[in-house]
């Protein structure tokens, strides 16, 4: 037992060496990126337009991998929002004589807004048509710089003047390299915070896994438009920048721009810490720094660009990390991949049975003569109703097609019934979204677990916490710098750990990416996901699809011991003997209408359920 | 195989000998023999993991073989290219099914039938055929796939299967996720069609499924064959040992 | 004057729909927006003039010229292109592959022909009809009849014919298209040849009045891509209606070509990456 605590001692006394060597190397780092700025700041005019123009350029890059890595949102409006930045510090600076510090924080607010606008119209609409709505802003934005009479049509207009320095600070040199020096510095500690925080599972979730984000209580729509927002936010900074470089004019920000930042990401290497910023630099710099015939050196330019993606599609960061596991395991592991050091699903460890709990009869989960079609005029449920008393095990079966996994979804807030009331602990809950449901203690699971396959098993599970972590997008923008992130980094790795292990996934499993778990694995991923947050009600879709005999015992386990618990569980499966095992009642549906509810033994020697659904 | 080759034999549907076959470095199935003979149906059982749906995509071509036999009717198919085995040699009905969701249920059953399309005779009459097993999917021929529920899509990807008149029918898990009226019909499907002679490999986790619908079965785990057995063979003992496997 | 109008915003309407369906019959089958359609037009235009220079007949020049553009269409694919959709069906490292493409060959184009504007045989354009009152080419006439005939077709196919649907099936679920019989490979092979055909044809089409530059894939690729946005990637029809609706629409022509890099550093081009 000592000996376990002094683990655990050593454990937390390693972790604190190690965020604190962590802290020191950050500041060391920016230490480093100060003085080289400093340098730039000194340099000749080639350096200094070089090394702005990559900022820039590296501070787009990053705002579109906000949306395009971590969001899947292929934005081409980004040479518009630039443009939106750019302009707005021009004009009004040179008509209005505004301070360029006050327009500032107008243009990152301002277009930030804008962001948020195109956002919400565009995602409406997904994939492929977001990137043609964007594509399209970019369009009119350019066509409409280009038309009016202020904005200096095809020409353009010189940018503002950044005030120099005063005498005393005049030692830092010019004053333009350190102001766009620090607004990359500043895009830099956004978006790595956010890639470090435990807000980034939340956003792959949502990338890749929406209803699996959403059942964990994500307002998934509203984080993209934000997420949306805030990248667009950062294409203003990088425009309110970027008119200080000199002339603004509409070439500049033509759509090919949006193409050319997109480029960019994917050559560095997208959704990485470094790729982005590498891309931008490449590409920005490449065409001034190789100085020899023009068109040759665009033969190579073009060259790079195809050698690159086809010998390494994950860009320029991912020759070096294939370089750098080639170097770390040289020796590859002549036999198969090695299982994790436990035993596949280890045996769950729980506690003998008490005496058996008592199923109160306080209702939990009351549904009331709902009716839904997914098409006005058409029916897929007729008039059900169903009462699940607290801390019962109660069943939904029926035929394929008739209607169960509607009412999943509408109990899980996937769907709005067209009339009826859901009642869940005494709360009327049918109008409320999904993204509310976790919070009234309604946890579900799907059919076929959709999780983040790039993510560790124990990151996946931490998702199901995301309504019990207040603020969490809130403080990503700057999550290493908040000791309650510390906290609550530590918290929920714990609570992950303790989930995972309830229902037999132990440390072994923990670390494992899910693209290279198996099938039940990944089911009991989501059963942990599920249940990480204490919920007081949990729905399960077809738990055992897919499981063998012996996977389906260990379900069976963990769901009598969530009973113990005192949870309810309304869980939909095909699998007779273990509803008819498990179940203190059922309800049994035919074609979108009741067809009777009751005890387990009763629903089972009822005609009518042989009839429709059993057999014989 | 205690055929004597001293007398011309009708070739097995399906001959697999030596098989090893995987993904990336890593052999999935080492050393795999199982023959399918003409007009069987043989059940492949095993627990999630032990390599059943490698085995279908390696006869397919879709997994790179590395060693041993792949034979189907007869013909060497290890080095022909999927679509090749797909021109009626091999059927599939894959696991999740995947039906073309944007496409209708005719549509769908005639691109089942693809390298048939210029014999109309032949495609009529294999469709006559689908629809006399599956009356359902006749009444729905040109609604969209997706309007269909769970099991009438798993007739149509059944279906769709027959529409090449394969060799050997190979289908992954068709049970999932149907109610136990639907797996019954389904059930019914795969006897009419060991019926009318057709050759057929089921993956199928519900052992009561396979024992009822197949001739012989055999047991894969880690990868390898373990067991194999008549299914009128298998009494309480053999059960409890393939249940020993799945577990 | 209005008709004449009309007539002339047609022909070049044709091309960029010509070019937008380049763009879309690629994407219909494989999900891959080839940037270096532009170029294939430009390939086209390039080699049968430098034959025509050469002293070789029109018709020879023209199908050569052609040929090129169909056989560059296919390397793409074959080199830029799946061995990137190899590695992941999903990504978008295709945009960087072929954009690449696109540079090189513009370039190659450029130090090969030089960078300056050069002949291009008249081919049909000496001919005028006049049609109440407008005054219209042979070459103009034969380049809506073609769009036309192009659009038609590909709309029967893609709507009455079991290959069309295979089209769709394909890109949907490649391997299971494959698992029914259908050769995958060849289909996208065929859809990239078709893509270079259409853009060597439009470049035929349109070279006696464009002549022979290395940088007119630029334009007509930009043309043919905003057409494609606008119309809708996976509804070519309405991207060939788009072409000509852009092309009447003076204000998009100016600005799409108001060209300058960002870093302003370098020359002419308002192609991604060029």
């Amino acid at each position: 037992m000592t000996a376990g605590i002094d683990m655990a001692a050593g454990r937390t006394e390693r972790a604190r060496s190690r965020s604190r060597f962590i802290g020191l190397g950050a500041v060391a780092l920016v230490v480093v990126y100060l003085a080289a700025n400093l340098g730039v700041a000194h340099g000749s005019y080639y350096v200094q337009n070089l090394a702005e123009v990559g900022a820039v350029f590296a501070i787009l890059a990053l705002s579109l991998d906000l949306v395009a890595g971590m969001t899947g949102l292929y934005s081409l409006g980004h040479a518009g929002l630039f443009a939106l930045g750019a302009y707005a510090t021009t004009l009004l600076n040179a008509n209005l004589g505004w301070n360029v510090f006050i327009l500032l924080p107008l243009s990152v607010v301002g277009v930030g807004i804008v962001g948020v606008v195109l956002g919400a119209l565009s995602l409406r609409v997904s994939g492929l048509y977001f990137a043609i709505m964007t594509f399209i802003f970019t369009l009119v934005v350019t066509v409409l710089i280009s038309d009016l009479d202020f904005t200096g049509g095809l020409q353009g207009i010189a940018g503002p003047t950044f005030p120099d320095f005063p005498e005393g600070l005049s030692f830092l040199g010019s004053s333009v390299a350190w102001c766009v020096g620090i607004a990359f510095l500043v895009t830099v500690v956004i978006v790595w915070s956010i890639r470090s925080s435990a807000f980034y599972p939340v956003l792959l979730a949502i990338r890749d896994a929406e209803p699996f984000a959403a059942s964990a209580g994500v307002r998934t729509g509203v984080v993209r438009v934000m997420m949306f927002g805030l990248s667009a936010a950062l294409a203003g900074l990088a425009g309110w920048a970027f008119s200080f470089l000199g002339f603004v004019s509409p070439g500049q920000f033509n759509w090919t721009v949006s193409v050319n930042i997109l480029v960019m990401v994917i050559l560095g290497g997208i959704n990485t810490r470094l790729g982005p910023i590498i891309g931008a630099i490449f590409i920005s710099a490449f065409p001034v720094v190789i100085s020899i015939d023009p068109l040759v050196q665009e033969v190579i330019f073009g060259a790079i660009f195809v050698l690159v993606i086809v010998f390494f599609p994950r860009g320029i960061v991912g020759i070096v990390t294939s370089l750098a596991r080639r170097i770390r395991r040289r020796p590859l592991p002549a036999t198969e991949p090695s299982a994790p050091d436990t035993a596949p699903i280890a045996e769950a460890e729980l506690a003998a049975a008490g005496e058996e709990p008592q199923v109160s009869d306080e209702i939990a989960l009351e549904v009331r003569d709902v009716r839904f079609g997914y098409v006005r005029g058409t029916t897929v449920l007729d008039g059900i109703d169903m009462r699940v008393r607290r801390g019962s095990i109660h069943g939904l079966i029926g035929p394929n097609g008739s209607g169960k996994s509607t009412l999943v979804n509408l109990i899980s807030g996937a769907l709005r019934p067209t009339t009826g009331t859901i009642e869940a602990n005494g709360h009327r809950i049918e109008r409320l979204g999904a993204a509310g449901r976790p919070a009234r203690g309604i946890m579900r699971t799907f059919q076929t677990a959709v999780l983040v396959r790039e993510l560790s098993v124990r990151q996946n599970a931490g998702i199901g916490l995301y309504s019990r972590v207040p603020r969490i997008s809130g403080r990503s923008l700057a999550w290493p710098l908040f000791p309650s992130a510390h906290r609550d980094d530590r918290a929920i790795r714990t609570r992950a750990t303790a989930a995972l292990a309830r229902v037999g996934l132990g440390s072994g499993w923990a670390t494992a990416r899910v693209a290279d778990v198996p099938h039940g694995v990944e089911q009991l991923t989501q059963l942990a996901a599920a249940t990480v947050g204490e919920p007081s009600i949990l729905i399960l879709d077809e738990p055992l699809a897919g499981l063998s005999s012996g996977e389906v015992e260990q379900v069976s386990e963990i769901l009598r011991q969530l009973k113990r618990d005192g949870v309810t569980v309304i869980v939909v499966e095909h699998q007779t003997r273990f509803i008819f095992e498990m179940c203190d009642e059922v309800t049994v549906l035919a074609a979108g209408e009741l067809v009777t509810s009751g005890s387990a033994a009763a629903v089972r020697a009822d005609e009518r359920v042989r009839e429709v659904y059993l057999g014989q | 195989m205690s055929a004597e080759s001293t007398t011309p034999v009708i070739a097995p549907a399906l001959r697999l000998e030596g098989l090893y076959a995987g993904y990336g470095r890593f052999d999935v199935l080492h050393d795999i023999a199982l023959h399918v003979e003409r007009g069987e149906a043989v059940a492949l059982l095993g627990p999630n993991g032990a390599g059943k749906t490698t085995l279908l995509r390696a006869i397919m071509g879709m997994v790179k073989q590395r060693r041993g036999v792949i034979e189907v009717a007869g013909t060497d198919v290890s080095r022909l290219p999927t679509h090749r085995i797909a021109r009626g040699l091999v059927g599939i009905v894959p696991e999740g099914r995947r039906l073309f969701l944007g496409q209708s249920v005719e549509d769908n059953l005639r691109l089942g039938g693809l390298h048939l399309r210029h014999d109309h005779a032949r495609t009529a009459q294999l469709l006559r055929s689908v629809f006399d097993l599956f009356p359902v999917v006749e009444r729905y021929r040109a609604r969209p796939a997706t309007a269909l529920s769970g099991g009438e899509q798993q007739m149509v990807a059944i279906g769709r299967m027959m529409m090449s008149d394969p060799e050997l029918m190979l289908l992954d898990e068709p049970s999932l996720g149907l109610a136990p009226l639907a797996i019954q019909s389904m059930a019914d499907a795969l006897l009419a069609l060991r019926e009318r002679g057709r050759s057929i490999l089921l993956v199928e986790q519900r052992v009561d499924l396979a024992l009822q619908v197949c001739d012989r079965i055999y047991v894969l785990s880690g990868g390898r064959i373990v067991e194999q057995g008549a299914a009128d063979d298998i009494d309480g003992r053999g059960r409890a040992l393939i249940d020993a496997y799945l577990g | 004057m209005l008709l004449q109008v009309l007539l002339s915003g047609l022909a070049i309407g044709a091309v960029y729909g010509l070019m937008a369906m380049a763009f879309a019959i690629v994407f219909y089958v494989t999900r891959v927006i080839n940037f270096a359609t532009g170029q294939l037009l430009m390939v086209s235009i390039m080699i049968t003039a430098a034959l025509s220079r050469a002293g070789l007949p029109d018709i020879v020049s023209v199908v050569v010229g052609v040929l090129a553009s169909t056989v560059a269409g296919v390397l793409i694919y074959l080199l830029a292109v799946r061995p990137v959709l190899r590695f992941d069906r999903f990504s978008f490292a295709w945009l960087v592959s072929t954009l690449g493409v696109a540079i090189v060959l513009q370039s190659l184009a450029a130090i090969i022909w030089g960078p300056t504007s050069r002949g291009f045989p008249a081919l049909l354009n000496r001919d005028n009809l006049h049609i109440g009152g407008a005054g219209i080419s042979v070459q103009e006439l034969l380049t809506i009849i073609v769009a036309i005939v192009v659009l038609v077709g590909f709309e029967l196919v893609r709507r009455r014919t079991l290959f069309g649907k295979l089209g769709q099936a394909i890109s949907a679920d490649p391997e299971m298209a494959s698992a029914i019989g259908a050769r995958v490979t060849g289909f996208a092979i065929a859809a990239f040849a078709i893509g270079g055909l259409l853009a060597g044809v439009a470049g035929i089409l349109v070279g006696p009045i464009t002549f022979s530059n290395p940088y007119l894939g630029d334009t007509y690729g930009i043309f043919g891509f905003i057409a494609l946005m606008i119309g809708g990637i996976e509804r070519p029809a309405a991207a060939m209606g788009a072409g000509s609706c852009s092309a009447s629409c003076p204000s998009v022509r100016t600005r799409s070509s108001a060209r300058r890099r960002p870093t302003g550093s370098r020359s002419s081009s308002s192609w991604p990456c060029c």
